[in-house]
């Protein structure tokens, strides 16, 4: 790559780390088990994937027509919509509502949305103080770290990692225990949620026909960070919508199973609205920002299948790819398969241009996902657009195996040479490569080709 | 029935025994078997790198170097693959070479399931190791055939001791040109690989696929493992006799 | 468009929402449309019929690690009792079970025996009782079977932190209120037109797996949810 966005660097970083791959390793394998066990009791998974691959296609279709309709069911249900073209408008217009309602303390739900906008940061500059509850991403926000998965954020960090960090950070006891450790967040955390005057979550879902959001969780926190404040901040992005209640279903059914293997997470809240004149409890006000930020450029691309994406985290777990190097080394809001996809789209910066290339494109990804994504056939398609981004050293090499391969006198000419650049260090194996086999020898032997080619075997009748 | 043998490049070049295993077995099952020599490449590095022209040119080719063969067979499931899922789309634009492309796809097969499939190959007849035996499934023979089918063949002798790696369909880490744009990644996920085919105990590979046997070969060389690892095609035509045993 | 009270910007917001979906509607969507599916509920009901719902409730309800005890109403007191003194739990907070699995005669008589054996019971649903009490005692609108879950709706006196804030979370379900399949559930609520502003869909206690993938109750919900059916 013509670029140097340090990619290579952290992918060496990455691989040498003992730690990192041995935890990465262990949780991904486990993740993949639990959802293969959990999606064999459906009676028919596989027409399940296909239906909801389909709704997802429609609605991306036809998104004017559902966001319109969820916007105004949930204007009617008193909900304020508002909407944001980029990351920074985003931001500005949560930073307003804060100043607005004199908010002080701001709770999050974990939401890959507003890592991609960077809200966080912009908060803290206005003097509003950011608190992230869920348990993962509380760790990583005190420890000055980032999430390394879109769902398990410290799928990198051992325990003992994670005991440093509280006790360092939060000043208590040193324990290792993962219930000791949640007890000690649980503590901590309610607190907070005691005093919170500002929510923000994410949106796993939209439901058009009735303007209701509905929010997964595990902990709790999303139901906490929804309820308690008098202000509640809902982002998401505009591919979040799904037509119907009865469509809703059919995610519900696969995102758990996808994500961590479980039939239906603990909680799902469907949120028609702030709270109503009677409710006890409940935000005053319910603000849901639509984010577009690249997604309707997208949209009208070839890549737009991948707004069909609903952030199961499916694809990162049954990569051997993010296996090898853990999410960090992406350098990038979405790690893993879908990452790799993504961010070169809404970031064509070239901060990501590596990222599609980093596949063997074993196609694990569009196994597991949920929506049938041909995450494949988009890294093929994004490598193609790269294709003038690409070093003239690789473009010149592509194109004389392309000539090479043209015509078999040169094909097998090419094979003559390819011989000439293999060393042979004893016994039919090159251990140096020249290069740009150096690159092939970095990592393993290579096999010499024997004397003779099969082709060679058949003209001498020795076939 | 005639059958044209396509070789692949990195079949011819680096494992021609797999080539004579295959046209043996064709022949041993009453097929005349073809070997175009014009043929040279699928054009898959091309197509997975995103050099779409020059891989459609390659599928025009190959299209043309096979257009007179009514039945292609292949030790290769990626190649197979490329041409069956990924030549009609290549070649999409031109109506033309895109029905050559559908046709084309629609008489190219991969050798195990041709041979077991279509002529009949028993491999509980013809698949007999005399050793535990472990094998990789390799991730673009998808939509080709499964890792169960490659189970059940090795295991249809009950004589075999076939000895299931955990997780057969993770990736080797080769990917083609993946392989050396990002050796380090590569590496470490050829690691894995290894690591889970020691730990079966058997030392010998079932690997039906040319670029994963170079990466695996390569590797368990440079970690001395004492593994080998061997194409479906030359354990069956060793064990009908059509071909010499090596180790 | 832009709701009620628009706060800051949501004007500006409004126009700018008109824009977009205008612009979108210009452009051709990239992909074909391959239609609404009709019924969705056909492919993704998996309990297809009403036999056996209570049995297929607690196994699914279990399996996520929610004890369940199927009860006699007159059975319900003790039961709620003894499970209550059993964790330790010494002050209750009594939602609004009407409605639900229990009469208003019933539930008053609950709120008895509690006191009785020697419980605080309020109603309270303020902060400091929320942040204090052991347990909560709740009824629920709905119960699923296919995944052992029961729904808790907002509206008067129902507090939205009852089944959330305290750490024992005792959820009544009256057996007629048992569904089939979440598809049966939200075709209710489509159907039903008007919804409360939060319902909330509990399947299991409140749980985490971030450290190490070691499965941890009890995080910032109940780290005990129980539910009784009441037959």
């Amino acid at each position: 790559m013509t670029r140097n966005t340090g990619f290579h660097q952290r992918v060496a970083a990455a691989v040498a780390d003992h730690r990192l791959r041995t935890a990465v390793r262990k949780a991904t394998w486990q993740k993949v088990e639990a959802r293969e066990g959990s999606l064999a009791c459906l009676r028919n998974s596989g027409e399940l994937r296909e239906l909801a691959a389909r709704i997802r296609q429609h609605t991306l279709a036809r998104l004017p027509d559902y966001l319109e309709q969820f916007a105004r069911n949930a204007c009617a249900r008193g909900a304020v919509i508002h909407f944001a073209p980029d990351a920074a408008t985003a931001c500005q217009t949560v930073v307003e509502l804060a100043r607005y309602y004199g908010s002080k303390l701001a709770v999050k739900v974990k939401s890959m949305t507003t890592e991609e906008i960077g809200l966080n940061a912009v908060l803290e500059a206005v003097g509003v103080q950011v608190v992230e509850t869920d348990l993962g991403e509380f760790v990583v926000q005190i420890d000055r770290d980032r999430p390394s998965h879109i769902v398990t954020p410290i799928i990198h960090k051992d325990r003992r990692q994670i005991a440093e960090a509280i006790s360092r950070r939060l000043g208590c006891e040193y324990t290792e225990d993962p219930v000791g450790l949640t007890r000690i967040i649980r503590r901590h955390l309610r607190e907070i949620f005691r005093r919170c005057d500002l929510g923000i979550s994410g949106v796993n879902f939209a439901v058009a026909e009735t303007g209701t959001i509905c929010i997964c969780t595990n902990e709790g926190n999303g139901r906490m960070c929804t309820t308690r404040p008098r202000v509640h901040v809902a982002i998401m992005g505009i591919e979040k919508v799904v037509p119907r209640l009865c469509d809703l279903v059919v995610f519900l059914k696969l995102l758990s199973r996808s994500s961590t293997g479980q039939p239906l997470g603990s909680y799902t809240s469907l949120i028609a609205g702030p709270k109503r004149p009677g409710d006890p409890d409940g935000p005053e006000h319910l603000h849901i920002i639509l984010l577009d930020n690249g997604r309707s450029a997208v949209l009208a691309s070839p890549f737009a299948e991948v707004l069909c994406c609903v952030r199961c985290g499916a694809c990162l777990n049954a990569c051997p790819v993010y296996r090898a190097i853990g999410g960090h080394a992406y350098n990038s809001v979405y790690p893993g398969p879908i990452g790799s996809v993504l961010m070169p789209l809404l970031d064509s910066s070239g901060k990501h241009a590596d990222l599609p290339g980093a596949s063997s494109l074993c196609g694990a990804c569009r196994v597991a996902c949920p929506v049938d994504i041909d995450i494949p056939g988009l890294l093929i398609r994004l490598r193609a657009a790269q294709r003038r981004g690409q070093s003239w050293l690789k473009r010149t090499m592509m194109r004389l195996w392309g000539v090479t391969m043209r015509s078999d006198p040169t094909y097998r000419l090419g094979q003559r040479l390819l011989k000439r650049l293999l060393p042979d260090e004893g016994d039919g194996w090159t251990v140096r490569g020249l290069c740009p086999l150096a690159r092939w020898t970095s990592a393993r032997d290579l096999l010499r080709p024997p004397l003779k080619s099969f082709r060679q075997l058949w003209q001498e009748g020795q076939v | 029935m005639k059958v044209a043998l396509f070789a692949t490049c990195l079949t011819d070049t680096f494992f021609p025994r797999v080539g004579q295993a295959v046209v043996r077995l064709l022949r041993r099952c009453g097929c005349t078997v073809e070997f175009p020599a014009a043929q040279t490449c699928c054009g898959q590095p091309a197509f997975n790198s995103g050099f779409l022209e020059h891989a459609a040119a390659l599928a025009r080719r190959m299209i043309r170097v096979f257009e007179r063969y009514e039945t292609i067979v292949s030790p290769s499931a990626s190649c197979v693959s490329m041409v069956r899922h990924h030549f009609p789309e290549l070649l999409a634009a031109e109506p033309r070479w895109c029905r050559q492309a559908q046709r084309l796809a629609d008489r190219t097969y991969e050798f195990a399931t041709f041979a077991i499939g279509r002529l009949g190959l028993d491999p509980a007849a013809c698949l007999k190791f005399t050793e535990p035996v472990t094998f990789h499934y390799p991730c673009h023979a998808r939509g080709i055939y499964g890792a169960a089918d490659l189970q059940r063949w090795l295991a249809a002798n009950p004589s075999n001791e076939v000895r299931i790696p955990q997780h057969p369909d993770c990736c080797c880490g080769f990917g083609g040109i993946f392989a050396v744009d990002y050796p380090e990644i590569s590496g470490a996920m050829l690691e894995d690989k290894l690591d889970v085919l020691v730990a079966t105990g058997a030392r010998l590979v079932i690997c039906n696929e040319a670029g994963c046997a170079l990466q695996m070969l390569g590797g368990a060389r440079r970690r001395s493992l004492p593994l080998r690892f061997k194409h479906l095609a030359e354990c069956l035509a060793e064990g009908l006799g059509v071909l010499e045993p090596v180790a | 468009m832009s709701g009620s009270k628009g706060g800051p910007g949501a004007d500006a917001s409004a126009n700018a929402l008109e824009l977009l979906l205008h612009r979108l509607r210009l452009r051709p969507a990239y992909s074909t449309d391959p239609g609404l599916p009709a019924d969705p509920a056909a492919i993704a009901r998996q309990v297809q019929s009403d036999d056996d719902l209570l049995a297929r409730f607690a196994a699914a309800a279990t399996a996520a690690g929610t004890p369940v005890e199927s009860v006699p109403a007159a059975a319900v007191s003790a039961t709620v009792v003894s499970l209550l003194k059993e964790h330790g739990a010494r002050t209750v907070l009594l939602s609004p079970l009407a409605g639900s699995a229990l009469s208003v005669a019933e539930a008053e008589d609950l709120g008895r025996a509690l006191r009785e054996a020697g419980l605080q019971t309020t109603l309270a649903t303020d902060d400091d009782t929320l942040f204090s009490v052991d347990a909560a005692v709740t009824g629920v609108i709905a119960a699923v079977a296919e995944s052992g879950t029961i729904v808790c709706p907002s509206g008067p006196g129902s507090a939205r932190g009852a089944s959330l804030i305290p750490p024992i979370h005792v959820a009544l379900v009256g057996s007629g209120q048992l569904l089939p399949d979440l598809c049966d559930y939200l075709a209710g609520l489509s159907a039903q037109g008007e919804l409360p502003a939060n319902l909330s869909l509990i399947s299991g206690p409140s749980k985490t797996a971030d450290i190490e993938g070691v499965l941890v109750t009890g995080v910032h919900g109940p780290g005990q949810l129980h539910v009784l059916i009441v037959r």
